[in-house]
């Protein structure tokens, strides 16, 4: 063999168009000739770097997760200061770290100098979310700006509440009520500045020492509840239960105790003239009255999924508060002619509270092995999945949202990748029969929506696959987040399902080994549907709107 | 009397030499996968095998060799699972060969990706053009071919020519150090 031909050679067997003939003289020169190896692995660097070069920022199908979060990461240590050098290390930093199941956002920390000693890695993998709070409840909160989602983190920096009462949970404890019209900034868990507004907190014995700073003074909670009210020309107090000191500008101090009616202004601490009740709604009263929404919202969407379940398109709805008398099946409700698929088993998992805070309202897969199984018979046009989860988090390099079993031919998968990428799939080409470079699927990623803070929240997840249009749409909490064209290679215009979970894979029945891989999803869900068409956005932001239970 | 304990890093130090061996890992399941596009998938896997198994491994012994034991299983895991006509694979013994060839290669690929660029740039625009549309197209070379209008035959040899031509280039940058 001339060197000329052995070169060509391991070039078609990288290109993956080696024939088996020559796979044999290939392999046999591989295996005596240091030399040809050598060969081998300089092509395979130049194959694998001249892949980097054209993918750039395309992701392409084949390229792995690290690739589309590298341009965004941290950079990792280098000696000499180097763009490129920077640009791949980092890709193998984030490779790495993907792998390590921690959230994509929490490197994209501008801080990374300290990154090449061992304490900064360590520091790197932990996961971070900035916050001081909870936003425990709200009802008809309106934000000025963007709307606070009940669940999530207080953000850092001033808050005005322009209308509607909103409870915040703080770390140190601390339950605080707030009714708009009101400015504040969450400033510890042990400090909130309320600038404006009216506010009442129950402080636990462990957060004693608690305080309220206002344009006229500060509050130091001594243990309980109070209420105070910050005006422009004054903050009026109340003390429920227990005492509270009041620090005005300068020297002034003040205890006061339970039942009395103080004020801070620029005169000081002083007794107030009127004792009128401020009349702030406290924590339990208000906790009461949300759940008691809840409940008419749960029953308002139980009639709306009543009238929907009837739509023709409708494949599949489980809800996983209406299982079977022996607790161990869900029931399709979907009542359209067409549908075809039964009622789900439920496998391994414990039941756990809904969305709306009903007890067993909801399903748990968390453990492993957890999962519910459905067979799907039918050809389907395009499709929608929808489903409603709490994530604990994304510990798994795919976790599960609905996969056939194996991955056959027409298939779809769903899931989402550990990066906190969307994943949908078809499989259009058998891996046995396709040509070797060529993938047997085009997966649609949409960019990443998940971050730490949503960890154990109630979200909406669904994606949409459009034959006609040939897209694919993703959608997080009823909004577009990531929408592709289909390749024409790649479209399959009749899709199956058969046999599949939801919240896990299931390897092809009747296999026998008894090893798998973990993928279920790490979290509990409430709710699933299956369409046998492409939901248009606004249908599907109308089904959040109406299935959310935190307005 | 106490056996003595295997000595396992902190997961700091797992990190950085996770990190370190990455490219090593990647053209490790490569050359045991040549064309397969999901290769990067299997390293991936095997990252995460690699990752769940830190506290098996032992400081001061080799990295490498234990990862890559580690990868060499997720990548017949991957064949199985693929249920795949398995004619086109090494040897048990050349990949006992090429794992520990690539033990002991030179992590040189930051300066071989640098006189790549440059070499690159050297080239006439209409191969530097084929070549990376060849490498942005996940579409088989036959159909890669049909579609640029070109007979798959020529095309092979094409591309063929550019890459000897990249490879002596790099060489020789990286022999001079003109790449620095």
């Amino acid at each position: 063999m001339t060197p000329e031909e052995r070169e060509q050679l391991i070039d078609s067997l990288i290109d993956g168009e080696i024939d088996e003939a020559d796979f044999l003289r290939i392999e046999a020169e591989l295996s005596v000739d240091p030399e040809v190896r050598a060969l081998y692995y300089n092509r395979l660097k130049l194959d694998l770097l001249l892949q980097r070069e054209a993918s750039g920022s395309v992701d392409d199908s084949g390229s792995d997760v690290a690739q589309a979060v590298a341009p965004s990461a941290a950079i990792p240590p280098v000696a000499s200061v180097n763009i490129l050098q920077r640009r791949l290390t980092g890709i193998f930093a984030v490779l790495a770290a993907t792998v390590l199941g921690f959230v994509a956002w929490s490197v994209w920390n501008p801080d990374s100098s300290r990154l090449g000693s061992p304490a900064g890695l360590a520091g790197k993998l932990e996961p971070t979310a900035a916050g001081f709070a909870i936003l425990q409840g709200q009802s008809d909160a309106v934000w000025e700006g963007d709307p606070l989602a009940t669940g999530s983190l207080v953000p850092s920096g001033p808050l005005r509440l322009l209308s509607g009462v909103a409870q915040i949970e703080l770390f140190s404890g601390v339950r605080m009520v707030i009714e708009g019209d009101a400015q504040f900034v969450v400033q510890s868990a042990m400090l909130v500045q309320l600038d404006r507004g009216r506010a009442r907190a129950q402080v636990p014995e462990a957060a004693r020492g608690f305080r309220v700073q206002t344009r006229h003074g500060d509050l130091i909670d001594l243990g309980t509840e109070f209420a105070i009210d910050a005006g422009d020309e004054a903050a009026r107090v109340e003390v429920l239960t227990g005492e509270v000191e009041l620090h005005g500008q300068g020297a002034a101090r003040q205890r006061v105790l339970e039942g009395a009616a103080w004020q801070l202004s620029d005169a000081g601490v002083s007794e107030r003239s009127d004792s009128d009740s401020l009349q702030v709604l406290g924590p339990d009263a208000f906790e009461r009255q949300l759940s008691s929404q809840q409940v008419d919202q749960r029953r308002r969407w139980q009639q709306r999924v009543a009238s929907m379940r009837e739509d023709d398109r409708l494949i599949a709805w489980y809800q996983t508060q209406q299982t079977s008398a022996d607790g161990r099946q869900l029931p399709n409700l979907a009542q359209s002619d067409s549908q075809s698929a039964g009622a789900a088993a439920i496998v391994a998992c414990q039941p756990s509270s809904d969305r709306w805070g009903q007890a067993g309202g909801a399903l748990d897969l968390s453990r492993t092995g957890s999962r519910i199984r459905v067979d799907v018979p039918g050809e389907f046009g395009s499709l929608t999945m929808m489903c409603w989860v709490k994530i604990y988090s994304l510990d798994r390099l795919y976790n599960s949202l609905f996969l056939t079993d194996g991955h056959e031919l027409q298939e779809p998968h769903w899931q989402i990748m550990n990066d906190g990428r969307l994943f949908f799939s078809v499989k259009k080409f058998d891996g046995a029969e396709g040509k070797r470079r060529r993938p047997d699927k085009y997966n649609f990623y949409s960019p990443p929506f998940w971050d730490a803070s949503l960890s154990g929240q109630w979200i909406m997840l669904a994606t949409t696959y459009d034959v006609q249009a040939r897209r694919v749409s993703h959608y997080f909490n009823g909004e577009e987040i990531g929408s592709e064209a289909i390749p024409a290679d790649y479209l399959v215009p009749r899709v199956t399902i058969g046999p599949a979970s939801i919240g896990n894979w299931s390897e092809p029945m009747y296999r026998t080994d008894p090893q798998f891989v973990v993928r279920n999803l790490n979290g509990s869900l409430d709710e699933f549907v299956l369409y046998s068409s492409a939901l248009s956005g606004s249908e599907i932001a109308e089904l959040y709107r109406l299935g959310n239970p935190a307005r | 009397m106490q056996p003595e304990l295997p000595n396992p890093p902190s997961d700091a130090e797992f990190v950085g030499l996770l990190t370190q061996s990455q490219l090593s890992l990647l053209l490790y399941v490569r050359s045991l996968l040549p064309g397969e596009a999901d290769a990067s998938d299997v390293a991936q896997q095997a990252n995460a095998k690699i990752w769940e198994k830190r506290a098996d491994f032992a400081l001061g012994t080799n990295f490498l060799a234990w990862s890559f034991a580690i990868a060499r299983f997720e990548v017949l895991n991957y064949r199985k699972r693929q249920a795949r006509d398995s004619r086109l694979t090494f040897s048990e013994d050349l990949e006992q060969t090429i794992a520990s060839e690539l033990q002991q290669i030179d992590d040189d690929l930051l300066s071989r990706q640098e006189a790549l660029r440059k070499c690159l740039d050297g080239l006439k625009p209409e191969a530097r053009t084929l070549l990376m549309d060849r490498y942005e197209t996940t579409e088989s070379l036959a159909d890669f071919a049909r579609r640029i209008g070109r007979s798959a035959g020529g095309l092979k040899v094409s591309l063929h020519r550019i890459r000897a031509t990249l490879a002596d280039c790099i060489e020789r940058r990286l022999a001079t150090g003109a790449a620095r």
